[in-house]
């Protein structure tokens, strides 16, 4: 990439577009801008542009498009893969979305809620129960990412497992194509065979083939009854065939069904104030799981019983709690959330992001755990995630006593060492974080030169001069 | 020694409360119920008097509509030994349900009653005090740590100044603050033989207790709602707002 500096008409121009109050331009507060989360990636931009309208936006657009200059849409910056962050040359400018927020309609019979690329994803969920509805995406950064961030990205979440990740929670987008044109994709129907599904292209495409300004959301029932529970599970298999009984003794009604090693409650309880293992022995995996119904009564809780009674039985689970009160499900949850966190104040770790069939997973864990330790001894293994989805982030912390800077000097050979297990498994390297700047090179290794082929000729044909954040994904 | 424990459905602590439209309570149809959270500290601390050998046997007891079934299996679930459900579909106010568990506690001759402090539904604070002027028995209300030996209670309660250490002659009421245990979770092979013990159901006239409500709601409203807080520019104009538009310096 040829790092020339943006052109001063081209910033002035800009400025004009939007007006004061629609760019910052002092570094001081451009700083949390171009910096990633993790702190891995840093970027410098002459400006960072705020547009109020899709008309804005349309327009600095077209401005970049004829001086040629890159644009990196941002939107709440929460990403772990550097997709986000611009490049550190100061030839690209920064578009953030966080001022077209407007919810622009709620529609409780079709079951939609259209909103704009700026909005941030609780906000969304609110909007939606006040209709009494729920919008199910939901993950950890839910209170500062925004919704054309969690599109661009196809963000996943713990509702996965019953409800899709964000391309199937998904029937409309608005979109500014590179040129600057608006393609006005925001149908609100379930049902529209007329063609390509153009939007799922820009859905995962991280901003690299135009920038989301509104979408077209499904909306569901909401839930009126929830159920949590807390599980020792005799091993991965006997959890998988605990998903497979509870989805058919409930009727479907899992929201979500999480992994939990016995490592990575170890560095929650070690680390985070104010947790406590809920279950009176430590066992090697556990299983968090909620259920929800949107009418109430009994039948979820007796499903749960009874489907939990007969695993204990068969002796597939060891132990298990049940919350009694919303406050014990959501301290149950706390500790499944805090794991990221716990793993920080632990200190060096290595991550991966991996799915496979559910079904291989056993095989997967067992695998990748024994090639793992033959690479780097003693390595603690802190797996933990979306067992529903078979997305497993397989992390693993430094073993007690080495030195972090030696052992993260091995990530690179071991994320190989993983991901080619998993790609063994015919899985993906990258489940639900996306690509960003961080799996750019990786990603060649384990997809077909066909694939690479017809994404980079879609990008091609989308944005012919890679002016749409370049340097990300393809 | 036999230990009381008065369980109250509520609705869940973590509920958004909406008042109904014509202002005659709040919403209860389709929200999460659950029990009152300070009751389950009351069926901690008796199940961890059943653990610790001073008590003998555990009976939880609850007032309401056959609902409450479902918060008296928690209690089991937790530890309680059996279950007693007056079974009544009327509105019941303190003085009702105290004299409910008057007449229980007339059949069962426990040595201690457990209560919450208050319920966060009506937030009252008054049944344990009533029950324990109906009964004549000492009482220790908002209790943050509990002694019970053969012949004495010693209680502890957080008060303005410090805490507070009282010695009381049983029979006692005693009504339980947030501090004074961490109530468990329900344990799965605890859930299964909750199942099978027993819950029996009286209805208060057969206690003899007349449940008539004697307080009137006139108006159940929601709070007015804060308003959005102002930045200021300066120590100076902080000043002029505190004294000039708020009244307070």
């Amino acid at each position: 990439m040829t790092a020339c500096s943006v052109p001063a008409t081209v910033i002035d121009r800009i400025r004009e577009i939007v007006g004061p109050g629609g760019y910052i331009d002092n570094s001081d507060d451009l700083a949390p801008y171009l910096e990633e989360r993790r702190g891995r990636y840093f970027g410098a931009v002459p400006i960072l542009v705020r547009p109020k309208t899709v008309n804005q936006v349309s327009n600095v657009v077209s401005v970049c498009a004829e001086a040629g200059t890159p644009i990196v849409p941002q939107g709440g910056n929460t990403g772990l893969m550097g997709g986000a962050v611009p490049h550190d040359t100061g030839s690209e400018i920064l578009l953030s979305l966080t001022r077209l927020n407007c919810i622009r309609d709620i529609d409780p019979i079709n079951n939609t809620i259209t909103v704009e690329g700026g909005c941030v994803l609780s906000d969304v969920q609110s909007a939606a129960a006040s209709v009494n509805r729920l919008f199910p995406l939901s993950l950890a950064a839910e209170g500062s990412c925004q919704i054309g961030g969690n599109l661009s990205t196809n963000a996943g979440g713990i509702n996965v497992l019953r409800y899709g990740s964000a391309r199937d929670l998904a029937l409309g987008l608005e979109v500014v194509l590179p040129n600057g044109q608006v393609w006005d994709g925001l149908r609100r129907l379930r049902k529209d065979n007329t063609g390509y599904d153009l939007k799922q292209l820009f859905i995962g495409a991280e901003g690299t083939l135009g920038i989301i300004t509104a979408a077209v959301l499904r909306l569901f029932p909401s839930p009126r009854e929830t159920q949590t529970a807390f599980i020792a599970v005799q091993g991965i298999q006997e959890a998988c065939d605990l998903l497979d009984q509870m989805q058919v003794r409930s009727n479907g009604m899992v929201d979500a069904f999480e992994l939990i090693s016995d490592t990575a409650l170890d560095l929650v309880l070690t680390h985070m104030p104010q947790t406590a293992n809920p279950l009176t022995n430590s066992h090697p995996w556990y299983v968090l799981t909620s259920l929800s119904a949107s009418s109430q009564g009994q039948a979820l809780k007796i499903a749960l019983e009874e489907t939990l009674s007969s695993a204990h039985e068969l002796g597939n689970i060891h132990d298990a709690v049940v919350a009694t009160s919303m406050e014990q499900g959501r301290a149950l949850w706390r500790l499944r959330e805090s794991i990221p966190e716990a793993e920080r104040r632990d200190g060096a770790s290595i991550k991966h992001d991996i799915s496979v069939p559910i079904s291989q997973i056993a095989d997967f864990m067992a695998q990748a755990e024994a090639s793992i330790q033959a690479e780097v001894a003693r390595v603690r293994l802190v797996a933990f995630g979306h067992l529903g989805d078979g997305n497993i982030h397989f992390n693993l912390a430094c073993p007690v006593g080495m030195d972090a800077n030696k052992f993260l000097a091995c990530g690179d050979d071991l994320n190989r060492v993983v991901n080619d297990i998993v790609s063994s498994f015919d899985g993906s390297i990258s489940a639900e974080h996306g690509v960003g700047r961080s799996k750019r090179g990786e990603i060649r290794r384990h997809k077909s030169e066909i694939e690479m082929d017809i994404m980079e000729r879609i990008k091609i044909a989308v944005d012919p001069n890679s002016l749409m954040n370049p340097g990300k994904v393809v | 020694m036999k230990v009381l424990v008065a369980v109250k459905r509520v609705v869940d602590a973590n509920v958004n409360i909406r008042v109904k439209a014509d202002a005659t309570g709040v919403e209860l149809s389709n929200v999460k119920m659950a029990m009152n959270p300070f009751d389950e500290i009351g069926v901690e601390e008796a199940v961890r008097l059943k653990e610790s050998g001073t008590a003998s046997e555990v009976v939880a007891v609850s007032a309401g509509s056959s609902a409450c079934q479902e918060t008296l299996r928690t209690a089991l679930a937790m530890g309680a030994d059996r279950a007693i459900l007056v079974n009544t579909d009327m509105e019941l106010q303190p003085l009702a349900v105290a004299k409910i568990l008057k007449a229980i506690v007339d059949r069962e001759n426990p040595k201690v009653i457990l209560l919450g402090k208050q319920a966060i539904d009506d937030d009252s604070n008054a049944t344990g005090q009533m029950l324990a002027a109906l009964l004549g028995w000492s009482q220790g209300t908002h209790i943050s740590k509990l002694l019970v030996t053969d012949n004495e209670v010693e209680i502890t309660r957080e008060i303005d100044g410090g805490l507070e250490t009282l010695k009381l002659t049983p029979p006692s009421v005693l009504t339980t603050d947030l501090r004074l245990n961490e109530p468990r979770y329900a344990s799965l092979p605890n859930i299964m033989k909750a199942k099978k013990k027993p819950i029996d159901e009286v209805i208060p006239e057969e206690l003899g207790v007349d449940v008539t409500p004697r307080l009137t709601v006139l108006k159940v409203e929601e709070p007015p709602k804060r308003s959005a807080g102002v930045k200021v520019s300066s120590v100076k104009e902080l000043v002029e707002k505190l004294r000039d538009e708020a009244g307070v310096i």
